[in-house]
This record gives structure tokens, C-alpha cells and sequence, in this order.
């Protein structure tokens, strides 16, 4: 599948990162293709968030390298990299809740690399999400957790990212809301997206990934083909809860 | 019956300068969780630029709003992003009280330096006129004075509610980290919102100047009108602002007509201590939600 060759659209090697002196990620490894679906999955704590913020810009890493289609990133600040075609959708959402869902939009499609289109990119998140269309009047704080989450995840769609990181996309959503969220995410990659995935929900992410990474401990320890990891005893048990 | 009507309009014009000298405080508060200490120096020092502009230049207080307004906004950007700044990232958020207190000791002290510690008193040709009406009679710079703030209050809510620039202090206030993903420079928009505070403290000193007579020590009164309007009217608001300053405008006029002028400050911080028990968010809450 993915060639390990420097071609990747997102190349990242040896993040590490410290909160005053306790160690959260000590080598973050992994690569992104050019229209691929990768997952990073790990238990709580293996430091997924610390690595995709760094990754994001909205943390400095201490040492290793973020390359985004050739162009060294790391250290960027978070606001510069989504306007080169980066864009983290955060864990737990973190919508504006005093904002209306059309500003909580607009807001993020005005970056510079989408501003010119921010009536067309409007358009398409309404298309995908029609719930938010209904309610773009409302705050944010009134939506459901499904509609937050979907509002999040337009939210990044609004600056046009040409790599889509998501951080716990399913977190606290119903079963069925899970799965309309996986979809989505699938429809978003066949549109020619590239995505990073952060899960817990190991069962869908690897099923649906073409490449996937264990984190452990800050350290990617286990990496290979997504449904070849799914049926790998040492990921059952851990992940899955199957032996 | 009239006294009462006479006092009320007193009060509610007074108001209006109170919410508009406090707008900023609630702003900067709001936004970036700073108690600002300094801020009654920013009202300070727009009278004293205005006064400055009219002595000197001739220039109508009323238009000097906006040289002032703009040479502390840019004062206030530059000292947010390098003291404020400097001390709250190798301190902490509560570094800024006491520095924003240092910072208003000094500048108080400079301004006794260098403008003595008269009382200073602005007075452009209808400082003397009033309006009758009836048995009523309102000063023509009350009037003045409040049209001007209300002028002032609107447009920056109009600002907040409808342009990128408010969205993106709205969405700053409420999700630092999200708002750096949307690609919002936070840094950049916290010392942007800390300047227009610093403008529009500015821009209220030039009307009081017309309205109350000055001096260097009063910026402790108005760093603590600030804080009292936000308690009673809601934080981060202009229209919180509004509330509390129109609030304690009528406290003061009526406690000053009513019950004795000396009782004015008491009358004030029982209505705070009673507001802090009852609602601590103030009327109108706090605009950017239980994010702080």
C-alpha cells in the first residue's frame, strides 16, 4: 500500500513532546499518501492528541519533523498551518457555543486559502451535513453531540484542507451516529481526501483504513496494512477486547 | 416629582459615560481573562490628550476622540503583547493583576509629573449651555457626552456581532485552541482586543473631560466604576456594559440627591457586594458562556 518512499503527502518522523518533563510522545513515525485513509490508534494516554497537535501546530514539538507535500512545517504555528492545507479537527469538538452554526463556518472558511470560496465550500458542508443547514441560525451550544461533532468537522472543511486530521470523530456518539460518521468520513476520502483518523473505536477505523499505526506509550509500536491489523492477535487483545 | 425626573436624567447621562469607560474592561476581562488594573489610566490619559489637543490646538474634545482613541490603541496593543504578555507566560494568568497594578502606580506618578496634580477641566464654547424643558434642565455637554457614548457602545457591538474581527474575538474568548485551527493569529486578536479596550477607555476620557473635572488620581475611581459596571451588567458585553453603567449612574445620582454625596461610594459597593450574592454574573451574564 503506502510507499515508504518520500513522495507521502504528510511525512512525520520522531515527534516528541514533554509536559513539563513528563514525557507524552517520544517518537511519533507515520505517513499520509495523497488520497489515503490512515488510522493512529491507541489506548488512552499513548499520547494520539499530543501527536496530531503537534502535527497541527498547536503544539512545538521538542524534536522530529512534519513534512506536508514536501515543505518542512514543524514548528509552524497552528493558524499558519491550516492555511497550507492542513486542518485538525480537535477532540471533544470544541465548537464556538455562543457562535451561530453559520459563523462557526464562516469563521474557519475565512483563511486565506478559501476566503475567495466561502459561499461554494458553504454549500458543499450543507450538502454533506443538511442538519447544520436546518439549524444554522441556532448557537452551537444547542446542537447534539452528533450535530457538534458534524459542525466540527465542517468547521474544517471550511478552509479547504488538503489533509483532514481527525481526532476522536466518534467519541460519545450513539452507535448509529458512529456509523453516519464513518460513512461520511469514507464519502469525504472517495471525493479525494486525504485523512488522518485518531480512534479508539478501533474496530471501524481499522476497517476502513489502508494503513494503520499503534501508538504505545508516545511511541508508534506496531504499524501495517489497516484489515491486516484488525485480525493481528497482539491488536485484538488489546484494542478489542477479543483473544 | 421633578427633582426626581431632574435626578434620574442626571443619573442616566452620567451612565452612559460609565458604560462606555468600562466597555473596554469587560472586553479585555472577557476576552482574555485579564483584570486589568491599568485600565483607568487609559481614561486618564485620553482626557488628558484631549485637553492637551484643545489648549494647545483648539481642537473639540468631541473630535480629539478620535486622535486619542487611536495613539492609545496603538499603546495598548504594544503594551499587551510585550509586558502583559511577557508576564503571564512565565507566570501566570494572575501575574497581569499585579503587573496592570505596578504599571498604573507609575503611570499615575508620570502623569502627576508631568501635568501637576491640579484638577483640569475641558471647556469648549457650550461647556455652559443647557437645555430646558419644562422646569427640566440638562446640560448641553451630558447630552453631548452621552450621545457620543451611546454612538460609541453601538458601533463597537455592531462590530463584535457583525464583522470577521468580532467573530473571530467572540470565537477567541470562548475556544483559544479551536480558534487557532481555524486559522485566527490568537496572539494577534488578544492584543487587537486589548487595544480596542484601550480606545475606547481613550475615547470615554475625552467626554468626561468635558463633563467632570480630572486629575491623575482619579484613575482609580474609574479602574473601579469598571470593574463595578461590569459586576452589575455582565461581562464582555457592550450591552452588559450599558446596563451596569446606566445602573450605577442612577445609584449614584440618586444616593447623591437622597441620601448625601459623601454616601455615593458606600451606595455603590453595598449594590456590588448585594450583586456578587445574588447574580455574580451580572444581568446580563457573561457573553462568552462558563468558559473561564
Amino acid at each position: 500500500m503506502p510507499s515508504t518512499s518520500g513522495s507521502a503527502l504528510l511525512q512525520v518522523s520522531g515527534l516528541k513532546y514533554d509536559y513539563s518533563g513528563v514525557s507524552a510522545v517520544n517518537d511519533c513515525t507515520l505517513e499520509l499518501p495523497q488520497g489515503g485513509i490512515v488510522a493512529l490508534i491507541g489506548g488512552n494516554g499513548a499520547g494520539k492528541s499530543t501527536s496530531v497537535k503537534m502535527i497541527a501546530g498547536a503544539l512545538k514539538p521538542r524534536a522530529g519533523k512534519v513534512i506536508l507535500d514536501g515543505r518542512d512545517i514543524t514548528g509552524l504555528p497552528a493558524h499558519e498551518v491550516v492555511d497550507l492545507g492542513l486542518a485538525l479537527v480537535p477532540e471533544g469538538r470544541l465548537v464556538f457555543q455562543h457562535l451561530s452554526v453559520h459563523e462557526n463556518l464562516i469563521l474557519a472558511g475565512h483563511v486565506r486559502r478559501a476566503r475567495a470560496k466561502v459561499d461554494e465550500n458553504l454549500e458543499r458542508v450543507f450538502a454533506l451535513f443538511p442538519r447544520l443547514q436546518e439549524r444554522q441560525a441556532q448557537n452551537a451550544g444547542s446542537l447534539s453531540g452528533g450535530e457538534q461533532q458534524m459542525l466540527a468537522i465542517g468547521r474544517g472543511l471550511m478552509t479547504m484542507p488538503r489533509v483532514l486530521i481527525l481526532d476522536e470523530p466518534s467519541l460519545g456518539l450513539s452507535p448509529i451516529l458512529v456509523s453516519q460518521i464513518f460513512s461520511m468520513i469514507g464519502k469525504l476520502n472517495e471525493e479525494g481526501m486525504s485523512v488522518l483518523l485518531v480512534e479508539q473505536n478501533v474496530h471501524h477505523s481499522l476497517s476502513m483504513a489502508g494503513h494503520a499505526y499503534v501508538l504505545e506509550k508516545g511511541r508508534v509500536v506496531q504499524s501495517g496494512e489497516g484489515k491486516a491489523l484488525l485480525h493481528d492477535p497482539q491488536v485484538k487483545e488489546a484494542y478489542l477486547g477479543l483473544v | 416629582m421633578m427633582l426626581f425626573l431632574q435626578t434620574t436624567i442626571n443619573g442616566l447621562a452620567l451612565g452612559g459615560i460609565y458604560a462606555l469607560a468600562a466597555v473596554g474592561f469587560s472586553l479585555v476581562f472577557g476576552v482574555l481573562g485579564i483584570v486589568n488594573l491599568t485600565h483607568g489610566i487609559f481614561v486618564i490619559a485620553g482626557a488628558y490628550g484631549a485637553l492637551i489637543l484643545f489648549t494647545q490646538f483648539g481642537i473639540d474634545p468631541l473630535i480629539a476622540i478620535v486622535p486619542v482613541a487611536a495613539v492609545m490603541f496603538v499603546v495598548g496593543y504594544l503594551y499587551q503583547r510585550t509586558i502583559i504578555h511577557w508576564a503571564i507566560s512565565r507566570a501566570s494568568l494572575v501575574a497581569s493583576l499585579v503587573v496592570t497594578f505596578g504599571v498604573a502606580m507609575m503611570a499615575r506618578n508620570a502623569l502627576q509629573l508631568a501635568f501637576g496634580p491640579d484638577i483640569h477641566t475641558i471647556t469648549p464654547s457650550y461647556s455652559f449651555s443647557s437645555l430646558t424643558l419644562g422646569d427640566l434642565r440638562i446640560d448641553v455637554v451630558r447630552v453631548v457626552g452621552l450621545a457620543a457614548s451611546l454612538f460609541l457602545l453601538i458601533a463597537l457591538a455592531v462590530i463584535l456581532n457583525k464583522t470577521h474581527f468580532g467573530r473571530a474575538i467572540r470565537a477567541t474568548a470562548q475556544q483559544p485552541l479551536a480558534a487557532s485551527l481555524c486559522g485566527l493569529n490568537v496572539r494577534n486578536l488578544h492584543g487587537l482586543t486589548f487595544a480596542s479596550g484601550a480606545a475606547m477607555a481613550a475615547a470615554s476620557g475625552a467626554i468626561i473631560g468635558i463633563v467632570q473635572p480630572f486629575a491623575a488620581a482619579s484613575e482609580v475611581a474609574w479602574t473601579l466604576n469598571a470593574f463595578i459596571v461590569v459586576v452589575l451588567g455582565g461581562i464582555g458585553s457592550p450591552a452588559g456594559a450599558l446596563v451596569g453603567g446606566l445602573l450605577l449612574g442612577l445609584i449614584n445620582a440618586y444616593t447623591a440627591q437622597f441620601i448625601g454625596p459623601a454616601l455615593t461610594q458606600a451606595a455603590m459597593f453595598l449594590v456590588l457586594v448585594l450583586m456578587l450574592l445574588v447574580r455574580p454574573n451580572g444581568l446580563l451574564g457573561n457573553a462568552f458562556g462558563e468558559t473561564r
